[in-house]
């Protein structure tokens, strides 16, 4: 033993030599930042292919205080556990001071409150829609570390009210899917429209895979409801919506984006939807949405038409230029300048290498943002909530037909209304 | 009240006709069979082929019947569904049940019957779309019985409570009154001795799948007509079909259909009761309180 040690020293030595002459090359650094995504899935993929994409523009325009960004990706499988395992490698052993991720609340929730929060790392995701996010938010425990760059199911309900308003319903039972989504956005609703006056008669949870949903539907039957709203999936929707109109229910109806499908359409029958509306979240309509289909295109050769392909785009340029603002690159410094990159005084532009090029100079001087992208003008709240704009549509022929776009300000603004 | 207790009886009506083939198996075979269910998909959906054969090469059959959207292409289509699913029957126990009976224990052919339910489901997924399906897109309207109590019933469900109980006394009546549901009755009592007196084992099982798989057949055409057609509509029931056959006592059919329709007449009612969330717990509500009573199930024999 005593001989090893002596041998070892001078290997030990010469070691730490050769670490120590690498710094010397600096020019070549690298930052490396997170990235927890459902890689395995058909619709996850092109999320984190966008979000890459947003990196080598990032890149382009010299990366983060002049150190090339390194996206490690990893594959969350839509499944909390190995999600939070991906999670907990990127900040221990990687030690990335930023997380993009992930797209599923379910998945989103636990990395938050068990991982990144703990460790101080900032997270930003693209899709995750809960309003837990927003309780928890509230309750101080983010330590204003999260954000994401999608709207909530807070705004989706919200639109599903003023449907509900402008077309003068004075009494409406509610079907909602029996899951997190389906009770978040049928309590929001309920809540909203009781608000503006309306009675609720009944609110019936559905579950899936029921062998008849008879009771159910007889249920919300009795309550003798002027209306109906259903936030359920396909599947269950044509199920219960069949028995509805075959007992005599109510055709007026206001129906969540889930049920915008032409297996639904097709199963109920287009002729008993004439009085349904639908509502959906929208892109903005705004020249900097349209540049960035135009990037999208340009590099993949397709409309990016896939869920939170302008959201992840804006996610990760909003976090790089909060590293590039940020002091030190710890979490809470970060997102400390997120408020700085999404300032609607700051200086409007459109992330491009070009336009990065500029924001970034317009940082060195110490000047505010206003980062206006794939999603529009973001503009996160205190909880680092986004609004969207949206749309109404019907059933037609063809499938489904636009007939009402919400602008971000008619949405806040009802929001607003409401009180809450 | 009367619209949740004739809302229950209907829906009772599918999940004893169902519960019936898996009783008998479960009596006679021995094992539980969580493919059964999925029988009652492979006859709803042959009926479908077959009904829109029918509908293509003779127009003249799929004139309706009345108020119900039952039409003669349909009624034939289910006949053929009746033979085709008891075939099919036949054919997984050949292929998948026969040998591990001579061979493995009870567990392995649950697992088994596990396999053979998934090559089912899927292989229906794969051809007929995993999105659900309906033989008439129309939707069969219901008739208002009675104003006070308010009672509103669809003619087909209906016709499908007649059928099904037509269908079960015709099975009580083989089974109680002919040599052929003696000798059936004879191998689940004791297989050995029934032997000893000339009853040909084989052919008795091979009559057992036949008769639970065209039982389940036509409990899936009248789920389908009532309902949809989707290719996970047996995964959706077999939780429902076990509890109705584990209430009334495995092997004992007027248990099976008294099962049925206290599973189906407990999701409606239940509904009074708790929110509608609660409503799957139901079934097994009923199966532990039951069989605390009666561990044997209400018409089951201890053995």
């Amino acid at each position: 033993m005593k001989n090893f040690k002596l041998l070892a020293l001078p290997a030990f030595a010469a070691a730490g030599l050769l670490l120590a002459g690498e710094p010397a090359q600096a020019q070549d650094c690298t930052q490396k930042v997170g990235a927890v995504l459902p890689t395995s899935v058909d619709w996850g993929r092109p999320i984190a292919e966008t979000a890459q994409f947003a990196v080598d523009i990032f890149n382009e325009a010299g990366g983060v205080k002049g150190c090339k960004v390194d996206m490690i990706l990893r594959d969350t499988q839509v499944d909390p556990k190995v999600g939070v395992d991906a999670a907990k490698a990127l900040v221990d052993l990687e030690k990335v001071p930023l997380l993009l991720g992930a797209v599923s609340s379910g998945v989103s929730m636990p990395i938050l409150t068990s991982v990144t929060v703990p460790s101080n790392v900032m997270q930003m995701s693209c899709c995750s829609s809960s309003t837990a996010f927003t309780a928890v938010a509230e309750e101080g425990k983010t330590n204003g570390l999260w954000f994401r760059t999608f709207a909530t199911t807070r705004n989706q309900a919200a639109v599903a009210a003023m449907l509900i308003r402008d077309k003068g319903y004075k009494s409406v039972a509610i079907f909602y899917k029996n899951d997190d989504w389906g009770q978040d956005i049928g309590k929001l609703v309920a809540a909203d429209i009781e608000k503006l006056g309306v009675t609720v008669t009944a609110n019936v949870a559905i579950n899936d895979g029921q062998p008849s949903y008879r009771a159910e539907v007889t249920e919300a039957l009795k309550s003798q409801p002027e209306a109906l709203y259903v936030a359920l999936y396909p599947t269950e929707g044509s199920a219960v919506l069949r028995e509805w109109v075959s007992l005599g229910g109510t055709q007026k109806m206001v129906v969540a984006n889930s049920l915008k499908s032409d297996e639904f359409r097709d199963a109920v029958g287009l002729q008993y939807l004439g009085e349904a509306v639908g509502h959906d979240s929208a892109p903005p309509r705004t020249d900097s949405a349209a540049s960035f289909v135009d990037l999208y295109k340009a590099k993949f050769n397709a409309e990016p038409n896939g869920p939170g392909l302008p959201n992840v785009f804006d996610a990760v340029m909003i976090s790089l230029l909060a590293m590039e603002a940020a002091p030190e690159l710890t979490g809470d410094q970060i997102a400390a300048q997120v408020g700085k990159i999404t300032d609607p005084s700051g200086m409007t532009f459109f992330p491009n290498a070009d336009g990065l090029k500029a924001a970034k100079d317009a940082l060195a001087e110490g000047k505010a943002l206003s980062y206006t992208g794939a999603t529009g003008a973001v503009k996160f709240d205190a909880n680092g909530d986004v609004s969207a704009p949206a749309v109404a549509w019907t059933f037609t022929d063809a499938g489904t037909a636009e007939s009402q776009y919400f602008t971000i300000e008619d949405v806040d603004g009802f929001i607003g209304s409401l009180g809450n | 009240m009367i619209q949740s207790l004739f809302d229950g009886i209907l829906v009772g009506a599918i999940l004893s006709l169902g519960a019936i083939g898996l009783t008998l198996m479960m009596h006679i075979l021995r094992f539980a069979n969580f493919s059964h269910a999925e029988l009652l998909s492979v006859g709803a959906y042959v009926a479908l082929v077959f009904d829109g054969a029918f509908a293509t090469l003779a127009p003249f059959l799929t004139n309706k019947w009345g108020a119900l959207s039952a039409t003669t292409a349909l009624a034939l289509a289910t006949l053929l569904a009746i033979a085709i699913a008891g075939v099919t029957a036949v054919i997984a126990d050949r292929l998948v049940f026969k040998r591990l009976r001579e061979a493995a224990g009870p567990l392995t052919m649950v697992f088994a019957s596990f396999g053979v339910a998934l090559i089912m489901r899927n292989v229906i997924g794969l051809i007929f779309g995993l999105q659900s399906i309906h033989y008439s897109n129309e939707i069969a309207f219901a008739v208002v019985v009675s104003t006070d109590p308010f009672l509103l019933v669809k003619p087909d469900q209906l016709f499908v409570l007649a059928l099904a109980l037509v269908a079960m006394a015709a099975l009580h009546v083989v089974m109680a009154r002919t040599p052929l549901g003696f000798a059936l009755r004879a191998i689940s009592e004791n297989p050995s001795l029934a032997q000893v007196n000339g009853i040909n084992l084989s052919r008795m099982v091979t009559i057992t799948w036949l008769i639970g798989g065209g039982m389940a057949a036509l409990a899936g055409v009248s789920y389908a007509v009532t309902n949809h057609l989707s290719p996970v509509m047996g995964r959706d029931l077999v939780l429902s079909l076990f509890a109705a056959a584990i209430l009334g006592g495995l092997g004992s059919v007027p248990g099976a259909v008294i099962g049925g329709f206290v599973v189906g007449l407990a999701s409606s009612l239940a509904l009074l009761i708790v929110p509608a969330g609660y409503k799957p717990a139901i079934p097994f509500l009923l199966i532990i309180i039951a069989l605390y009573v009666r561990p044997n199930g209400l018409f089951g024999e201890a053995r």
